[in-house]
């Protein structure tokens, strides 16, 4: 009987070509889930999905968009903020 | 809306919430700012014009709207120009370079070499003066075994001419 760590699906699995030629399975821990914008809840484009000590090798501007709002709204959300703030 | 002198507020890019002024008609589609943002060619798309006007004519300085904006009381963008540097090439060492580096190095060679001499010599001289008793009694050791050794071979060989003569 395996571990329980093993057994259980907490960990995702990894398909590994060792250095024998076996292919075994590897653990590791999941990744977060992909970004949403908080306005029109579409999929945020160039933001980062690593485990954060991954997170450490990117530098500031590889792990969100570098407009404001980035990393939080999508370009056409963020557009509708500023639209209306001149309207006002 | 779109003409020369109206003031806008860039809604796309890293520029984003910043305003700035139209300064050229460039395009049907594009325009040149200058203010708060770069300047540089934009989209209309890009833009929202606002309520207010500046006066100024068609491809007016930089320092010129920078005047015109400390008297509405906003600040402008200052951009340094690149700086021109040559590329980095490799030059190749003249064969008088190239010598003068051997001679170097054979010296610290040299160097080297002497100073693992003399450390390999103080060492022999300061073992030789306290482990000399230690040393005789050892070699002394070695010298019985030797003994021992010698004849248990003559031994084993005569014993295998004996087995050989034996078998013919």
């Amino acid at each position: 009987m395996s571990e329980p760590y093993k057994r259980s699906r907490s960990l995702r699995r990894l398909q590994i070509k060792v250095p024998g030629g076996q292919t075994k399975s590897h653990y590791r821990e999941r990744k977060h889930k992909l970004g949403r914008c908080h306005v029109t809840g579409q999929t945020l484009k160039g933001v980062l999905r690593e485990r954060p000590d991954d997170m450490k090798r990117f530098s500031k501007s590889k792990k969100r968009p570098s407009r404001p709002y980035g990393g939080n709204l999508s370009s056409s959300a963020m557009r509708d903020v500023f639209k209306k703030k001149t309207r006002e | 809306m779109i003409e020369v002198g109206r003031l806008c507020l860039k809604i796309a890019g890293r520029d984003a919430g910043l305003k700035c002024v139209i300064v050229d008609i460039l395009d049907d589609k594009l325009v040149l700012i200058d203010g708060e943002t770069r300047r540089r060619k934009c989209n209309i798309l890009h833009i929202e014009p606002l309520k207010d006007m500046i006066k100024i004519k068609k491809n007016t300085s930089h320092e010129d709207i920078k005047k015109e904006f400390e008297k509405l009381g906003l600040k402008v963008m200052e951009t340094k120009p690149k700086q021109k540097t040559e590329r980095p090439r490799k030059k190749r060492k003249t064969p008088d370079q190239l010598r003068e580096q051997k001679e170097e190095k054979k010296k610290l060679m040299d160097i080297f070499k002497r100073k693992k001499e003399e450390e390999k010599v103080e060492k022999k001289e300061g073992s030789s003066l306290e482990e000399k008793a230690g040393l005789v009694e050892e070699k002394k050791e070695v010298k019985t075994k030797e003994k021992s050794k010698e004849p248990k071979k003559v031994k084993k060989e005569d014993s295998k001419k004996e087995t050989k003569t034996v078998k013919k």
